[in-house]
């Protein structure tokens, strides 16, 4: 009867209901793989692709923005850009992400500091700008260089690259969805390790950071300062003393308490971090830019994490680069993009100690990012890495390429010339979809 | 049956529909283990829990009815005076934003409030100064009457066990401006049902919200070392400074 309700009675409640959602379990035909587990997920094709674009002086408005690319393949307009948001100015646009609910789309530039936030539910094919956060440095206790935006819930946690005075000092700075400042978390050093264990040594360097929430981790890699990503990579690449400025080290942490608990060698440039998504897959992956290098990292034994080198991307001796990365949602396949040859590389990593490559195809001079469909059939790629290490010339190719995938070859859909167009400089991308906002 | 395996049984039936509808975060919800933590918990006081925002109160209506703001302090205990109100209108809120009819992520939420209930339970402490508050965003269904059926199948009959306010909204006017402040989105499908994100909030004795928990981290362990968090902050012996 009402009010007496017994704890057994009770248990097996809880039970049916936890079992309720694996048994409603159905193949997710889309979304974008590799993004936030807390962010609301697409389960239709995606509508549209939206693309942070780093502007071009003389080239259209020559203003960062982002982009609509139609991805509907019965439009009209299907495969075309539709939209243009731009933002007044150029801002080095990275990487971005969406708000945990997906109504909004954070767009970090890593030049100046400044976050767009753009309100993509009301109108999704017309993402508007809402607001700009333009005191990163000053709340955040001096961190800069923001570089991307995770969906945590009700808040987006934003890695820095750097600080205010252009070292690869780095922090993560939380604020919450309407945009104020919470919290800022440096990453840990030799001098200031914050209880963390060190393997070598503390770094101190920031790139991305992704949480495994059914293990309380999170995982940051580490790149470098505003000092050397934004100086031009010939004279980089000259300078012996500012090349060796360059991450080495992931961190793992409590990622509740956000307290680093160790800091692994990782030498060589650890960029993008993607888990597995398996309920018992308790590993990740990232790819080493200097040494072009798969690295796993993974939970030998409970509590106990480890990072090891598993392949080669490559010749690693041509410095092929590899930047991102795209793990497939059955943790079967990974992609991977190497800069310098333009090429993208698919491994079966199902054996994630033993990735073996199956496929590579040169997809243009440059390249830079990499998004899956969850369905694995539609992969999407640009070309643009920073506007002063993208390449010069006839090899200075900005392009949106979309491809569907079938296990064993890519086939192309569309491309877009991001020259041709007046657009800019293609880099991050997210997907989009009109259903998920459906009043 | 008993009204909660009903309720269980639903929940069951519901998600298993292929017209749901809900809104799914990436991260999958795997069965969580009845009596213990999924991954280890961090110890009381040995973090921070950094104010996120102001809380929201708002008119809301209790299982009997009666009209009262979200985050008065006599929310749970509406007859007795001022003087004679209980720690727990000086303490810590739980408050999570759930439908009844919902077929997914509510009774999974639902499921973890009454494990936190539980827990607390054994913490006459914890207990004391700890309230839980769901409220209801589908205010046509969702009448104070359907509000103490819902508690009945989920509330504890543990007289130790901390209270827990089962609340709804007059209307969509009074309810607007409460989901506006905790950026609680609502949209109703065409089938009726309601697509929304599951938010959970942990607030403090001074009405700043200082978690926002999704589904897979409302962990009552997790919920429940917060709270003790906050617990140790308030008597000045907790909270690592750097967050």
């Amino acid at each position: 009867m009402p009010g007496e309700r017994t704890i057994p009675c009770r248990r097996s409640a809880l039970m049916l209901c936890a079992a309720a959602p694996l048994l409603a379990a159905q193949p997710a035909r889309s979304d974008e793989t590799c993004q936030s587990p807390y962010m609301a997920k697409i389960t239709g094709i995606e509508d549209f692709v939206y693309v942070w674009t780093l502007g071009v002086e003389g080239l259209g408005d020559g203003s960062d923005k982002l982009v609509t690319v139609d991805a509907r393949e019965s439009s009209p307009t299907f495969g075309k850009p539709i939209h243009a948001a731009p933002v007044g100015g150029r801002h080095e646009a990275h990487h971005g992400g969406f708000t945990d609910d997906r109504r909004q789309f954070w767009a970090a530039g890593l030049s100046d500091s400044k976050i767009f936030i753009f309100d993509v539910a009301t109108e999704p094919a017309k993402p508007r700008l809402v607001k700009v956060i333009d005191d990163f440095v000053e709340a955040s206790g001096g961190a800069a260089g923001p570089h991307g935006a995770y969906a945590l819930p009700g808040r987006m946690l934003i890695p820095s690259l750097s600080n205010r005075h252009g070292t690869g000092r780095a922090a993560l700075v939380e604020y919450s969805n309407e945009g104020d400042y919470v919290a800022t978390h440096w990453l840990p050093t030799d001098a200031e390790p914050n209880g963390a264990r060190i393997e070598g040594r503390a770094d101190g360097y920031g790139y991305d950071a992704r949480v495994l929430p059914r293990r309380n981790v999170m995982l940051t890699s580490s790149f470098t300062g505003l000092e050397n990503y934004m100086r031009p990579l010939g004279d980089l690449m000259k300078d012996g003393e500012a090349m060796k400025r360059f991450g080495q080290t992931m961190v793992l942490w409590d990622f509740h308490a956000r307290q680093p608990r160790a800091v692994l060698n990782v030498p060589g440039v650890p960029l993008e971090i993607r888990w597995a998504w398996g309920p018992k897959n308790t590993y990740a992956f990232t790819s080493t830019a200097l040494t072009s290098k798969l690295w796993l990292v993974r939970e030998d034994a409970p509590g106990a994490w480890s990072a090891k080198p598993v392949a080669e991307i490559g010749d690693p001796s041509t410095l092929p680069v590899p930047v991102d990365i795209s793990l497939s949602a059955d943790d079967r396949t990974l992609f991977v993009d190497t800069f310098m040859d333009g090429t993208t590389r698919v491994f079966d990593v199902s054996d994630p100690e033993k990735p073996r490559q199956i496929y590579e195809k040169k997809i243009g001079a440059q390249l830079n990012m990499v998004s899956q469909s969850w369905d694995g059939k539609r992969i999407y790629y640009t070309s643009s890495l920073l506007a002063n290490w993208d390449k010069t010339g006839t090899e200075n190719e900005q392009f949106l390429k979309a491809y569907a995938w079938n296990g064993k070859e890519l086939t192309a859909r569309f491309a877009i010339d991001f020259t041709a167009e007046r657009l800019g400089r293609p880099h991050m991308m997210a997907f989009g979809a009109t259903a998920l906002y459906a009043k | 049956m008993r009204p909660a395996s009903l309720l269980g049984l639903a929940a069951l039936a519901a998600a298993a529909a292929p017209a749901a509808r809900h809104a799914v975060a990436h991260e999958g919800h795997a069965p969580r283990p009845v009596a213990a933590a999924i991954f280890p918990i961090p110890a009381p006081g040995s973090y921070r829990l950094p104010p996120i925002k102001r809380a929201a109160g708002g008119t809301v209506l209790d299982e009997a009815g009666r009209p009262r703001d979200l985050l008065a302090p006599d929310l749970l205990a509406p007859d007795l005076p001022a003087p004679d109100l209980p720690e727990v209108a000086r303490g810590i809120t739980v408050l999570a934003l759930i439908y009844t009819r919902c077929g997914d992520v509510c009774p999974l939420a639902s499921a973890d409030m009454a494990r936190l209930q539980d827990l607390a339970a054994k913490d006459p402490a914890v207990a004391r100064r700890t309230r839980l508050v769901s409220l209801s965003f589908d205010p046509e269904h969702d009448t104070p009457e359907v509000m103490r059926s819902f508690a009945a199948a989920w509330r504890s009959a543990d007289p130790a066990a901390p209270a827990w306010a089962f609340l709804t909204a007059p209307g969509r006017a009074e309810l607007a401006p409460i989901l506006a402040a905790y950026g609680q989105r609502v949209d109703a499908g065409p089938d009726g049902s309601l697509t929304h994100v599951f938010r959970a909030f942990l607030i403090d004795s001074e009405g700043r919200v200082r978690n926002i928990y999704s589904l897979d981290f409302f962990e009552p362990a997790l919920v429940l070392a917060d709270i003790r968090t906050l617990l140790l902050e308030g008597a000045g012996s907790g909270g690592r400074q750097g967050r």
